[in-house]
């Protein structure tokens, strides 16, 4: 299609264009994006080949400083005169062995047993119980994950510092000087200014988000479940069987009926929970911004209150009116000649109780779409629509030429993050139904359980641990895969400089 | 404060009459030896709540968490209160911190050193409890005491593998039926039918909490169904043998019933029953002995209690059979003061702390001598537990996978589009339960 | 033509207010229960009618005053370590979105995209696994059930919601930063002195969402705080108030302090509401 031709479509023809071309277009990406993945392995290969050779390299050309910098970090740095990056250096080494001899290797040493001495309980000489703690399981992991990634990041250090003795050493024969501190400084604050601002919240993302991600992966291939609790026992590696359990019909057919059943349910809930709040979202924006409607403050207002009481409550207290005692039976009771009717919105019926949950997510989500779509409809350029006034462009004709396809545009990464948003939406099931109405099929989840309330129960419930791990891992790969997929694809994204 | 001085008197009595003549045959042979080779002059058992401070051992300024229900909250403060002054020669800071029972054992698992050193909890945790090795066993020395003096079935409930893990704390953890004596009356409290009926004319509901497992169980109960412990893997749930026919029919009563009395009989959160006779909603319900307090206070002299009634299957009339526990004060074995706690741990168990919990709080006491005083003889609440009691399972070695399909037996049976007469359909619902129960995925 | 045009809309006009009104109604009416039942004096928890027969102010003064109910319940404090955690938080967790997506937005370095990226599927993972080790790394630095480690808690992952902010930052013209190069500024120059002053919005946007999220989030609290009472938040505690030992006494005082919640960031949502609309449109455009 050519330019021209697609300048002709309308608004709605041109979003199905684009639509169309955005689905094509999957299969593409995607193959994208394993070429990527697998590009940046290779390259991570061979910078780490790279990078072993430049290290032999370095120590024959180095002198007796760099050479002894390869022990005792920032030995090159001090020599040159770079004293106080050498020191710092240096101090990093002291403080990793210290760690190591007095904390880390203790922990480190039984990682791959994940300990084996096991706790006892006996008496003591008055005859009062006493327990012997083993190994912990559960710390040797978490403290081994710590202690591995304190070393990744020390030796990153070393690396630095024979790169930068080195890089002195050659300094030194050109003549030159070392910066001094004040230099430094200041270059922290213009060209170095993004490792000023990004060193704070890196490290605090690294110990609070990180590292325990990391302690989850791990945790998905052992076998810490409801028999395998420390401190009392030890649990082990068990390689792929959390994810083998999920898929296995045969041996653990409830289990895996669970997770294909609430993965459907999951994927039809994101969907019409997304879009339902979407397009009424936006129709309720669009009533309330139309001009000549009074009062537009009042109405959003109404809406925003909505936001403002804290989710719990609102929830919870929804799950009460929503009872078979509740509010809405109660008002129902009006129309019904003052007899209760008794519907059990939340706990009898599947279908009943998963359009209750879509309803009151609409409550709940209508009004941050309200909210957006009006800013977006207040920033629409206001020439566009006085051209097309102009050109004799009726109420209906400016809305489908310019309204709607200036707020699908815009709002699409807004889609998408819901879209992930909702697949994660834990509130508004654990609270609304707490997963029910109950079934005998199922594995401690029930009909309107989505993953993540099916792993919350896991843990919190069940104590199976490693089995919600492996579920987590899943629900983030697909969720991590979608979403790189559409930003690195989104408008947005390529054109950021677009405005500037 | 006389009692407790007595109390306290008689323990060093005996315990120092015990020291003296060496291992006593009444005594626990396993520690004595031990504990009179270590310093000569301690006691070697012990047969009141109070002990010789030897039992201390070197522990001073001591410091101890205890977690109990928020009702008993200020009553335990004073208990302790009357612990310290049992022990003066000791110093202590104890704090008392409000903790569901019923999350007891989860909180434990989760990090067993930031929980308490001594908590209470009901008998159906204490496997969990066992098996992650957080429950130190009661004291050698102690346990011949805690044996002798609390009810055989409570004993039963607390031992596991061979050993008394847990001191006694109630032998009341169950459900029976409350109701609205202006409403049912005594004779109508005796069966469902005439229960249901008489709430019907009231325009009262009765309620019963059939989502939940715990109470749900019931009507597998009911119909033969019974659980009877753990299989020998531990955790796969043992059911008695039962007959499959007579066990439909009478679930299929039930459903048939419940159906009958539409808009009577109401599946409610159970807190929903006392808010119900507040209400003046409500005409009679299955309630727990810990909503007892408030069920009181919302019907005054209207209170009626009775076991929970019978069921018309055919001919018979079949008494329904509940899910029946105790409960406990655990110690935490990873305390810093191990030997405090389980000191602390025989007090608050012990007969005095009982008897002042029965008649403050009117939990029913697991210690035999509490058991025979008049307040626990007399009281209407006590006697429709206990009368209960005869006819129940007992809530010890549950497998966590029975809850929810018992739950979910309950939603079905009471269910609007559930068809009573459909006896194929409910075969298999009780079939595909106990799968379920069984198996752990 | 003209007239029937009027008419037409005005019969549009007629229905839009027709609708609104209904759809408002609904919106606000759990709102308006919430409220009418915290004032109700009569039955524990539910009730068979909709507007109470008794009305009292007894529910908000047993809340503050902790009568009517063991010594368990302190909600003063409760809501005054909820207030002290969301200020703490929200100012940490402001300055880091805004370092972040200031450097992402403005400055131009090595794997800028790979950071982006990488920043951004972080914060997609399931988090119930991971508190656990969260909990644990408290622990080894002795902060659980401290409000420090609230505050830590809500404000380490802060970072990790740069895109809005992000595509504020996008939409301010580059020709500014180049202009104020020109004139001999460093970046940090640039950042506070040109490029924070521009950024109201968004500012209040990011203050007013990291200040809510201590007085709603219940599931890590409660994890860190374990049963050190003192130091709840509301949020805990108002939950608390429905486990099954509380539910009966603590009802009609749960109702009586969601409304004491709800009514400050009520008003706070709606003072901020103009900057919030513009924050979350200039970035969610963009981002």
């Amino acid at each position: 299609m050519t330019y021209v031709e697609y300048k002709q479509l309308n608004p709605f023809q041109r979003f199905a264009y684009n639509f169309k071309k955005f689905v094509l277009n999957i299969p593409h990406a995607v193959a994208k994006f394993f070429k990527a993945i697998g590009s940046a392995i290779v390259r991570f290969f061979t910078g780490i080949g790279k990078g072993f050779k430049n290290y032999g390299v370095t120590f024959v050309k180095g002198d007796w400083a760099t050479k002894l910098s390869y022990l005792i970090f920032g030995i090159g740095d001090i020599h040159k005169g770079k004293y106080y990056k050498g020191i710092l250096f240096f101090l990093t080494e002291v403080l990793y062995a210290l760690y190591m001899i007095f904390f880390g290797w203790t922990y480190l040493q039984k990682f791959s047993t994940l300990g084996n001495v096991k706790t006892t309980q006996g008496f003591n000489e008055l005859g009062m119980p006493e327990t012997v703690y083993g190994d912990n399981s559960m710390l040797i992991l978490l403290y081994s994950v710590l202690s591995i990634v304190i070393t990744i990041l020390v030796f990153a250090v070393y690396i630095s510092n024979i790169k930068d003795a080195y890089r002195h050493q050659v300094l030194r024969a050109e003549g030159g000087k070392p910066t001094s501190l004040k230099h430094d400084v200041k270059e922290f604050l213009d060209g170095k200014y993004h490792m000023t601002l990004l060193s704070f919240p890196t490290l605090m993302i690294g110990i609070f988000n990180i590292m325990p991600m990391v302690f989850m992966i791990l945790i998905a291939f052992t076998n810490y479940d409801q028999q395998h609790l420390p401190p009392g026992t030890l649990f082990t590696w068990v390689g792929f069987d959390n994810f083998a359990s999920l898929f296995n019909f045969v041996d653990s057919a409830t289990k895996a009926t669970t997770f294909i059943e609430l993965t459907k349910w999951t994927l039809i809930w994101a969907v019409v929970a997304t879009f339902t709040n979407y397009i009424l979202g936006m129709v309720v924006a669009l009533m309330i911004n139309k001009k000549g409607i009074k009062f537009k403050a009042l109405w959003r207002t109404l809406f925003v209150i909505a936001i403002a009481v804290p989710q719990f409550v609102s929830l919870l207290l929804m799950n009460q009116m929503l009872q078979s005692n509740g509010a809405i039976n109660i008002v129902l009771s009006y129309f019904n000649g003052g007899v209760n009717p008794e519907i059990q919105f939340l706990n009898s019926s599947t279908l009943m109780a998963r359009m209750t949950v879509i309803i009151v997510n609409l409550w709940v989500g209508i009004p941050y779409t309200i909210l957006s779509m009006s800013g977006i409809l207040m920033n629409i350029p206001e020439d566009l629509y006085e051209s097309a006034r102009i050109d004799g462009a009726g109420p209906v004709k400016t809305f489908t030429k310019i309204t709607l396809p200036y707020m699908i545009f815009v709002t699409t990464p807004q889609l998408i993050t819901q879209f992930v948003g909702n697949i994660n939406n834990f509130n508004v099931i654990y609270l609304l139904t707490g997963g029910g109405p109950s079934t005998e099929q199922f594995y401690q989840a029930g009909r309107t359980d989505i993953l993540v309330t099916w792993l919350f129960n896991l843990t919190m419930g069940s104590q199976d641990y490693g089995l919600a791990a492996a579920i987590g891992i899943l629900v983030f790969i697909v969720c991590a895969t979608l979403s790189l997929l559409i930003y690195n694809n989104s408008k947005s994204m390529k054109d950021e400089e677009a405005f500037s | 404060m006389k009692k407790i001085l007595a109390i306290l008197m008689a323990g060093v009595l005996t315990a120092t009459a015990f020291a003296g003549c060496g291992g006593d045959a009444s005594s626990n042979s396993g520690s004595s030896s031990k504990a009179g080779e270590s310093s000569g002059s301690t006691a070697t058992g012990v047969n009141a709540s109070v002990v010789d401070a030897a039992y201390f051992g070197d522990e001073d300024n001591v410091k101890l968490k205890v977690w109990t229900p928020d009702a008993a909250v200020n009553l335990v403060k004073q208990q302790i209160e009357s612990f310290k002054k049992a022990y003066s020669d000791k110093k202590f800071d104890i704090t008392v911190v409000a903790q569901g029972e019923q999350d007891a054992a989860t909180q434990m698992l989760n990090d067993a050193s930031a929980a308490a050193d001594v908590f209470s909890f009901p008998s159906d945790q204490l496997n969990k409890l066992v098996d992650a090795g957080v429950i130190a066993p009661v004291a050698k020395g102690f346990t011949d005491y805690v044996t002798s003096s609390n009810s055989e079935d409570t004993i039963k409930a607390g031992t596991s593998k061979n050993t008394l893990y847990a001191y006694p704390e109630t032998n009341d953890n169950g459900y029976y039926m409350v109701y609205d004596n202006t409403v049912v009356t005594e004779e109508d409290a005796k069966t469902l039918e005439g229960t249901l009926a008489a709430c019907k004319k009231a325009g009262k509901k009765f309620i019963f909490d059939a989502g939940d497992g715990f109470y749900a169980c019931t009507f597998a109960f009911t119909a033969g169904a019974k659980i009877d412990g753990l299989e020998e893997d531990g955790i796969t749930q043992k059911f008695v043998k039962y007959d499959e026919d007579e066990a439909v029919k009478t679930l299929q009563a039930f459903a048939k019933l419940i159906k009958e009395y539409k808009g009577t009989f109401t599946s409610l959160n159970v807190k929903n029953v006392a808010s119900g006779f507040k209400n003046g909603t409500c005409g009679a319900g299955v309630d727990g002995s810990w909503d007892t307090k408030v069920n009181q206070d919302s019907l005054g002299d209207k209170f009626g209690a009775a076991k929970l009634p019978t069921i018309k299957v055919g001919d018979e009339d079949k008494q329904l059979v509940s899910m029946f526990g105790y409960k406990y004060i655990g110690v935490n074995g990873s305390s810093k003061y191990p030997n405090s706690a389980q000191i602390l741990a025989l007090y608050l168990s012990g007969e005095e702390c009982q008897k002042q919990r029965t008649e403050e709080l009117g939990w029913g006491p697991s210690n035999v001598n509490v058991q025979k005083d008049k307040v626990v003889t007399e009281s209407p609440v006590l006697n429709a537990i206990k009368d209960q009691s005869q006819n129940s399972c007992t809530q010890v070695n549950i497998s966590s996978t029975f809850w929810t399909p018992m739950g979910n037996l309950g939603n079905k049976l009471v269910a609007e589009e559930w068809n009573p007469d459909d006896a194929d359909a409910t075969r298999k619902l009780l079939q595909d339960t106990i799968t379920n129960i069984r198996d752990e995925g | 033509m003209i007239k029937s045009y009027k008419l037409r809309r005005h019969v549009a006009n007629f229905f839009i207010y027709a609708l609104l009104i209904i759809l408002g109604i609904i919106w606000i009416s759990p709102f308006v229960y919430l409220v009418m039942h915290s004032f109700r004096g009569e039955g524990l928890i539910a009730v068979d009618w909709l507007i109470p027969h008794e009305w009292t102010l007894q529910n908000y003064i047993d809340l503050f005053t902790g009568a009517g109910g063991n010594a368990s319940i302190n909600f003063p404090r409760w809501f005054l370590n909820t207030f002290v955690v969301a200020i703490f938080s929200c100012i940490i967790s402001t300055v880091s979105v805004l370092m972040v997506s200031y450097a992402f937005s403005r400055l131009r370095f090595k794997s800028r995209k790979k950071f982006m990226n990488v920043g951004m599927i972080l914060g997609m993972f399931p988090g119930f696994m991971t508190m656990i080790a969260i909990y644990y790394l408290l622990k080894a630095m002795n902060l659980t059930g401290t409000l420090v480690a609230l505050v830590i808690c809500y404000s380490c992952g802060a970072g990790l919601g740069f895109q809005i902010s992000k595509g504020f930052f996008d939409t301010i013209p580059r020709a500014l930063d180049e202009a104020a190069t020109i004139d001999g500024a460093t970046k940090n120059q640039i950042f506070w002195r040109i490029i924070l002053p521009m950024s109201k919005p968004i500012v209040v946007y990011t203050v007013l969402t990291s200040f809510i999220g201590p007085w709603t989030d219940f599931i890590l609290a409660k994890i860190i705080m374990g049963d050190n009472l003192d130091n709840y938040t509301v949020a805990i505690g108002l939950q608390k108030m429905l486990s099954n030992d509380f539910i009966n006494t603590y009802y009609k005082q749960f109702l009586a302090g969601s409304v004491i919640v709800a009514v400050p960031i009520t008003l706070l949502f709606l003072k901020m509401q103009k900057y919030y609309v513009e924050g979350v449109t200039a970035g969610g455009v963009k981002g």
